[in-house]
């Protein structure tokens, strides 16, 4: 049985419609991630799931209990869902010690000093904070207090952690390391956790599963490898990782396969919409799927190098020919001049 | 969230007392006697005899003429104040800074009293001036100058806003007008200031608004020049007839409400406006002040000029005054030194029990104030539905009523309801008047304060398990603690410095300093009146004194 249910989740505010019917479950345990970019209701619907907002329809079931259900008018106040929320403000009360940040939640379950002093010491050990129990949230630094928010949203274990873009006010490097953390506690708290980010690579390393959203509706659902490798959608595709697309019209089908045509060149590649001869269609290959080759051959244009930047741990090259203009990656400096580029066709997603 | 009891507490409480003594004063406008009179009925009368009556056109014209004329002074003023501060290199503009609100905080009657041993005909200025020039050159009892000095001292209100809009506006369109090649002059007058003209223009109508709820002004200075605004029309409605004609009073307080409400609702209509202009706001970047170059001196010299004229001159006036037996032409200053009138005060328990009144309403009574202002504000915080908006409108009503009417208006309502009674006798009839005179300044500190709490901490305290309730007791209030700290100490001032709310509630154990000077006023007790200010700028600067060591915004 899944620990959280959401159906049918539809939300609108001012006019606009945030949330279009959405639907979600996730198991004991599991990471769900919620990705999407700014503005395809992630946030919305992650508050609607906390009881911050109140969808105008759909039900939510927590643990077996439903929490909220707009066809009769049923709603759990935000304070008796036992969520644990990590904001991405953090949040954390200025007024209030590292140690009473974290034991405010236990506090209100009215649990006994002497559990209390163990739980907190517990969570604040763990998350590296024990010697800052006694500061208050202006004496810590940005990483501290991102810590201290994950501290007190853990502190009672709740069943289910949500986590709003909880690395997004980090600088670079300590969200790098973060992505890593956050999974591993998460996994030992064995709670099962909803992460909103708009940072597809880390929903890919953190998240079991993910949900893409754009414009309130879910467009696509899988493990990371699906989503990433196997886009069900042209949105999907072009959201996620680094991408060349190529612009040009249907000229033959072959089962599965089609040929894009455009002006000057054409390519074999695998068919992700179904699109009928003449159609104008849109190629997707993931930047580092495509190769520079020796000489012609299968699915390959000639195309001419026209500058190589360096990006530290690669290079970057930009090719055209004609109307087409691509990104390459490859690991040293090459000259400007003539090269054969391979579009392996499994890589190239016909949209 | 549901419309809860504490809600519910909170919409009756502010409407009754926002609307009973609105309703009452408006009752009592269409009968033909005073209301408790069994012979009142309904009738128009009253409505017809002040609308004919020429006191009230020649009061109603000079209001007119007042509020346009110290509109027109202060709001330019104001507004190259707040330029000159937010913006430029003048010197000292820290330290300026609270003091150019200095005169927000003294009593326009206080004020008014300075400016008559100051520069009256026979002020220590204007003898001073004698002995130099032959003649005093200038009339303090005249319209003109009544004008200038009502101008003069409102200029503070039009800094107040100007300069908060300006710190809003992102001062890199200012270094483009420089680089552009416009000097600091140009910069003003074609970019800082159109910018804020939504400010500018609230701060007009406010200052419009104000000028028809002058009393402590035209009570002192235009009494000799036998000049009448619509309030001291009001104030000598009673003497006079001869008779309590409360049905006249009420007539004369509803044409004010009927000109100052609409005036509220325009100024209402710019706050929107000034508000979508805010969003120029960038970050709290810091810039280089506009370096005023030739100007700087000549633009000090003018605002020094303004206090001097504002709050050294009166200021100095009192405290002169407060030290001589008595003054007048020929008399040596060092002949006549004495601290006789502080001694004074103690041989009436009247003025003592006034002074201790004083400053219990504003210590007590705006702890009590703020309380209330803020369990109202806090019902409307992040409330859904009509009940924030309902409560905007509420508290234009207040707005409009000068604290002469409310007074009116309170203490007729202590006559009114029999069970109500006894409690016009106590301090709790001032302070419930009080506490509606300053409800719409009140609400406003108490939710500038609770806009600063982020929703997210509120919201967090909520998801982790807290009651609503809690929310407000564990999060909301630890968190805007300083800032009903600072709302207090700026009601405590407004209650010290308020006169004209307490003038017709003034009777034994009602007593405030305020009102004991308007009273005294008419007796012409000029040492009493020194003493008794003294004492009330004294207990006003310490206030200050405090909220600046405090770190207390003075512009709230």
């Amino acid at each position: 049985m899944p620990e959280l249910v959401a159906e049918n989740i539809f939300k609108r505010l001012g006019g606009a419609e945030i949330l279009r019917e959405i639907s979600l479950h996730l198991d004991r345990g599991e990471i769900l991630a919620l990705l999407g970019p700014s503005g395809s209701g992630k946030t919305t619907l992650l508050r609607c799931i906390a009881g911050l907002e109140r969808p105008d329809a759909g039900r939510i079931i927590l643990g077996g209990k439903v929490i909220f259900d707009a066809a009769s008018a049923h709603e759990v106040p935000a304070e008796k869902r036992g969520f644990g929320l990590v904001f991405q403000s953090y949040a954390i009360w200025p007024h209030r010690s590292v140690y009473e940040n974290a034991a405010y939640g236990l506090r209100l379950r009215r649990t006994g000093a002497a559990e209390i002093k163990i739980k907190v010491e517990k969570i604040l050990r763990r998350l590296g904070l024990d010697a800052m129990a006694a500061r208050y949230p202006h004496q810590l630094s940005g990483g501290q207090q991102q810590r201290v928010a994950l501290a007190r949203a853990l502190a009672y274990s709740p069943p289910v952690l949500l986590l709003d873009e909880p690395l997004s006010n980090l600088d670079a490097k300590l969200r790098e390391e973060a992505r890593i953390w956050i999974r591993e506690l998460i996994k030992e708290t064995q709670a099962a956790a909803l992460y909103v980010t708009h940072d597809q690579t880390e929903a890919l390393a953190i998240a079991d599963r993910i949900l893409v959203l754009d414009d309130g509706l879910v467009q696509q659902e899988g493990t990371p490898e699906e989503i990433y490798a196997r886009p069900a959608s042209r949105f999907v595709a072009e959201f996620m990782g680094s991408n060349n697309r190529l612009e040009g019209k249907i000229a033959e089908t072959k089962g599965s396969r089609a040929r894009l045509e455009g002006e000057g060149w054409s390519l074999w590649g695998e068919l992700g919409a179904s699109k009928r001869r003449g159609e104008k269609s849109a190629g997707i290959i993931r930047v580092e799927r495509i190769r520079l080759a020796g000489d012609g051959g299968e699915n390959r244009l000639p195309m001419s190098l026209k500058s190589a930047s360096y990006l530290g741990e690669r290079w970057e090259y930009l090719l055209v020919a004609s109307e087409l203009q691509i990104r390459v990656w490859g690991d040293k400096a090459l000259p400007p001049g003539d090269y054969s580029v391979e579009f392996p066709p499994e890589a190239l997603w016909i949209f | 969230m549901k419309l809860g009891g504490p809600r519910l507490a909170a919409i009756l409480g502010v409407t009754l007392a926002v609307a009973a003594p609105m309703g009452l004063l408006f009752y009592q406008s269409f009968l033909s006697a005073p209301f408790f009179d069994p012979s009142a009925r309904f009738s128009f009368e009253a409505y017809q005899y002040i609308l004919a009556s020429p006191d009230f056109h020649r009061a109603f014209a000079s209001s007119f003429a007042i509020s346009l004329c110290m509109t027109i002074i202060a709001v330019p003023l104001g507004s190259l104040l707040g330029f000159l501060i937010v913006r430029t290199d003048i010197p000292g503009r820290r330290w300026l800074e609270p003091w150019l609100l200095v005169p927000v905080f003294l009593s326009p009657v206080v004020l008014a009293f300075g400016y008559v041993v100051a520069v009256g005909p026979v002020g220590f200025f204007s003898l001073w001036a004698k002995s130099l020039f032959g003649t005093v050159p200038w009339n303090l009892y005249s319209l003109a100058g009544l004008i200038f000095i009502a101008g003069l001292t409102h200029v503070p209100h039009v800094f107040l806003y100007v300069s908060s809009a300006l710190r809003g506006v992102d001062p890199t369109v200012e270094e483009a007008a420089r680089v552009t090649g416009a000097g600091p002059w140009r910069i003003a007058v074609t970019v800082s200031l159109p910018l804020v003209r939504p400010a500018i223009l609230f701060s007009g109508a406010l200052v419009f608004l104000l000028g028809f709820e002058l009393f402590g002004l035209p009570l002192v200075l235009g009494d000799p020049a036998g000049l009448l605004v619509l309030t001291t029309y009001l104030y000598k409605l009673t003497n006079l007839l001869g008779v309590p004609s409360y049905q006249l009073m009420a007539v004369v307080a509803i044409s004010i409400v009927a000109i100052t409400f609409p005036l509220v609702y325009v100024q209402r209509r710019f706050m929107g406006a000034a508000a979508r202009y805010a969003v120029i706001g960038g970050k709290g970047r810091a810039f280089r002040p506009l370096p005023l170059g030739a100007l700087r001196w000549p633009m000090t010299g003018l605002v020094l000029l303004w206090l001097l004229i504002v709050v050294v001159l009166p200021l100095a006036g009192v405290a002169l005054r407060s030290v001589v037996r008595y003054w007048g032409e020929g008399v040596a200053l060092s002949e006549v030194l004495t601290l006789d009138h502080f001694r004074e005060l103690g041989r009436y328990p009247n003025l003592i029990r006034g002074i201790v009144n004083t400053l219990l309403i504003g210590s007590v009574g705006g702890a009590l104030a703020v309380g209330v202002y803020a369990a109202v504000a806090l019902s409307a915080h992040r409330a859904p539905g009509i009940w924030p908006s309902l409560l905007d409108y509420l508290v234009l009503v207040p707005r409009a009523l000068p604290g002469l009417v409310v007074g009116l208006a309170f203490f007729w309502l202590f006559l009114f309801f029999k069970p109500l009674a006894p409690l016009r006798t106590t301090l709790f009839s001032l302070w419930i008047a009080y506490a509606v005179v300053w409800l719409a300044y009140g609400l406003k500190l108490i939710t500038a304060t609770l806009m600063q709490v982020s929703p997210d901490l509120e919201d967090a305290a909520r998801v982790t398990g807290a009651s609503p309730g809690l929310v407000y007791r564990d999060v909301t209030l630890p968190l805007i603690r300083f800032g009903l700290l600072g709302s207090w100490l700026l009601i405590f001032m407004m209650f010290v410095r308020e006169y004209s709310t307490g003038v017709y509630l003034l009777g034994p154990g009602t007593e405030v300093i305020g009102s004991l000077i308007v009273s005294l006023w008419g007796t012409g007790a000029l040492d009493l009146i020194s003493a008794l200010s003294v004492v009330e700028v004294v207990i006003v600067g310490l206030a200050i004194l405090i909220a600046i060591r405090l770190g207390v915004r003075l512009d709230a």
